[in-house]
């Protein structure tokens, strides 16, 4: 069989993004959908930064030795550190939600978190 | 003139939102004055920045930093933009001054900070003109959207706004790969520089990156298959808030989806895309209109019907036809009038009476003749009477649909108007024949405030020209991509 020719970086971002959605589609605990909600992330992270490497260069800092021929991509760096972050605060913010849930429904299973009918 | 002034929209409300904290120590209605007063400085920047526009017909640009793009990031604020920066900032004037009566028991320091951000959001959203800086408008649009829906610490706002939180997350990670495809194909981020270089992109690349881009954005703009969060947070928000997702929230949504669309039209594959989205918006216009059939919450069912007006103008939107892009403007300023007059009075009567459910609705014809009048031009402008506004959008938008060779769409949206013409008639039905007594004296400021936009309605609905032409302007900034590329100084780079 012909295997295609495809990066280790990509497939493992893609394969981290479908974990993810597979952990948020299934999981019934609203602590694991989050989780799987991270990973996806995770996943996208990665997929953006390795859009931007360029084989055998270095970081995009320039001092001695580095010029702008010597290295990768800067800007998936910057969309990436802008990503991280939003990440982080849809996270925290969901977990407030999380802990919110947990006390007025007494319990973190999806299937018994249906009040909203209709 | 000097454009640059144009960025005073994003920075008012964001340097104002900082602020709040500081005011807070003042008391509660220093901080709700305080809100009115900055959304009432948005609305006049907004406003001359419309008239500029307007006046001038041309677009204003502003580039950040003065780098010229697609180095810097840039805003075109074009005769689009401008008319819906001014939509946000009147609108989000009005539900300030509905706050001061609708939000009583939880902090308004954190709300009023929220409010600013969500203003800041959809504005970021609808004047910029690069795709990241997109993603970032639209997260903090969607991340203060989820801290607005939980904002009420009650169970139902919490499972309303983790629902919400959770599609979100997934649609704004297929939205960030699809950015990562494009850059990776073009190398590029500016809209105007996408649109230069996208008849080159291979066409796999560029059908999967706009398809995974605008499935990223219908989380937002609530098509079909996700628009599951939508009815339940629309319910379990505060009632302004409520108003404003329906206003313009959704609106960004749309908007930056149809942009998108309309900047990769040269790339191969764009038209698979767009039969696409016009499923997803006819499919979106009937399961919305007959869920809406069977509810009990009036809430709830202005929520269902506003998806699927939402729904309507997407169709339109991605009919890939000039008529159908100037009736979806069209339809989108008449929705975000009709839908906040009506989520303003049902939250009122919600306030009022404690509860949005159908039988507190019996009989307020008696109990509150004003907002039961309001309630009843909007029911009827919503299924689109004529001598009212939606009328003629939704006409257009079927004429449209009609000769861009939908006839199923066309079919569909007609069948599921008949569908809402039954339970608005029934609402109207129930306010006026229904049982109930006891006279309630109503607000002053937000029975102003519902009275102008009646009259709006009806002056749209009689003489629907002036707005008519200002929408076809807007629906050309949209359409005529050859003059958004002209207009925006692009820098020499190679490319």
């Amino acid at each position: 069989m012909n295997v295609p020719d495809i990066s280790v970086y990509y497939f493992g971002a893609i394969s981290l993004v479908l974990i993810g959605l597979y952990a948020v589609l299934v999981k019934k605990n609203v602590l694991k959908i989050l989780v799987g909600l991270s990973i996806m992330e995770t996943g996208v992270n990665l997929l953006l930064i390795s859009i931007g490497y360029i084989s055998g260069r270095s970081a995009p800092i320039l001092s001695e030795g580095v010029t702008a021929s010597r290295a990768v991509d800067p800007i998936p760096q910057a969309l990436v550190l802008t990503a991280i972050v939003i990440g982080v605060a849809t996270t925290a913010m969901a977990l407030s939600v999380a802990i919110i849930l947990y006390e007025k429904y007494g319990t973190l299973n999806v299937e018994e978190i249906r009040r909203l009918r209709g | 003139m000097n454009a640059q002034y144009a960025s005073l929209l994003i920075a008012v409300p964001l340097i104002s939102a900082f602020f709040v904290p500081l005011i807070k120590g003042f008391g509660k209605r220093t901080v709700k004055y305080y809100l009115m007063l900055v959304t009432l400085v948005q609305t006049a920047i907004a406003g001359a920045v419309f008239v500029n526009v307007y006046r001038t017909g041309e677009p204003m640009i502003v580039m950040a930093g003065g780098w010229k793009p697609p180095v810097g990031i840039n805003l075109y604020v074009g005769p689009f933009a401008a008319l819906f920066v001014l939509i946000v900032a009147i609108m989000s004037f009005f539900m300030a001054v509905f706050s001061l009566k609708a939000v009583e028991t939880e902090p308004i320091d954190k709300y009023a900070m929220l409010f600013l951000l969500l203003m800041l959001g959809s504005t970021g959203m609808i004047a910029t003109g690069d795709i990241f800086n997109l993603f970032v408008f639209m997260e903090i649009t969607s991340i203060t959207a989820y801290a607005l829906t939980a904002y009420n610490k009650t169970g139902e706002a919490a499972e309303a706004s983790l629902k919400y939180m959770v599609l979100g997350g997934i649609g704004s990670s297929f939205f960030l790969i699809g950015v990562a495809l494009i850059y990776g194909a073009t190398g590029t981020l500016n809209m105007a520089h996408i649109a230069q270089l996208a008849g080159g992109i291979n066409p796999t690349v560029a059908q999967i990156g706009l398809a995974l881009l605008i499935f990223g954005l219908a989380v937002e703009a609530e098509l079909f298959p996700l628009n599951a969060w939508a009815p339940d947070a629309y319910q379990a928000a505060p009632h302004p808030i409520t108003a404003m997702f329906s206003a313009f929230v959704v609106k960004a949504g749309l908007y930056a989806a149809a942009r998108l669309l309309y900047i990769m039209q040269n790339a191969s594959g764009w038209g698979s895309v767009l039969k696409m989205v016009v499923i997803m918006a006819a499919l979106t216009v009937f399961v919305a209109e007959f869920s809406a059939l069977r509810q009990r919450d009036v809430k709830r069912m202005i929520a269902y019907s506003s998806i699927s007006q939402v729904g309507m103008i997407a169709f339109a939107l991605a009919l890939g036809t000039q008529a159908g892009v100037e009736a979806g403007v069209f339809h989108m300023i008449n929705h975000a009038i009709v839908k906040a007059l009506l989520f303003l009075a049902v939250g009122y009567v919600g306030i009022t009476l404690g509860g949005t459910g159908i039988e507190k609705f019996s009989g307020l014809g008696r109990r509150m003749p004003l907002t039961a009048f309001v309630i009843t031009v909007g029911s009827l402008a919503a299924v689109g009477i004529p001598l009212f506004n939606i009328f003629w959008s939704k006409i257009r938008i079927l004429i449209a649909g009609v000769e861009a060779g939908y006839t199923w769409g066309v079919a569909l949206i007609l069948g599921a108007s008949v569908v809402e013409a039954v339970y608005y008639i029934r609402l109207i039905h129930t306010m006026w024949f229904g049982e109930g007594e006891g006279r309630i004296r109503e607000n002053l400021a937000i029975g102003t405030i519902a009275l102008f936009l009646v009259l709006l309605i009806l002056f749209i609905g009689l003489y629907p020209n002036y707005f008519w032409t200002v929408s076809q302007k807007a629906g050309q900034d949209i359409f005529n991509v050859v003059d958004y590329v002209k207009n925006v100084p692009l820098m020499g780079v190679g490319s």
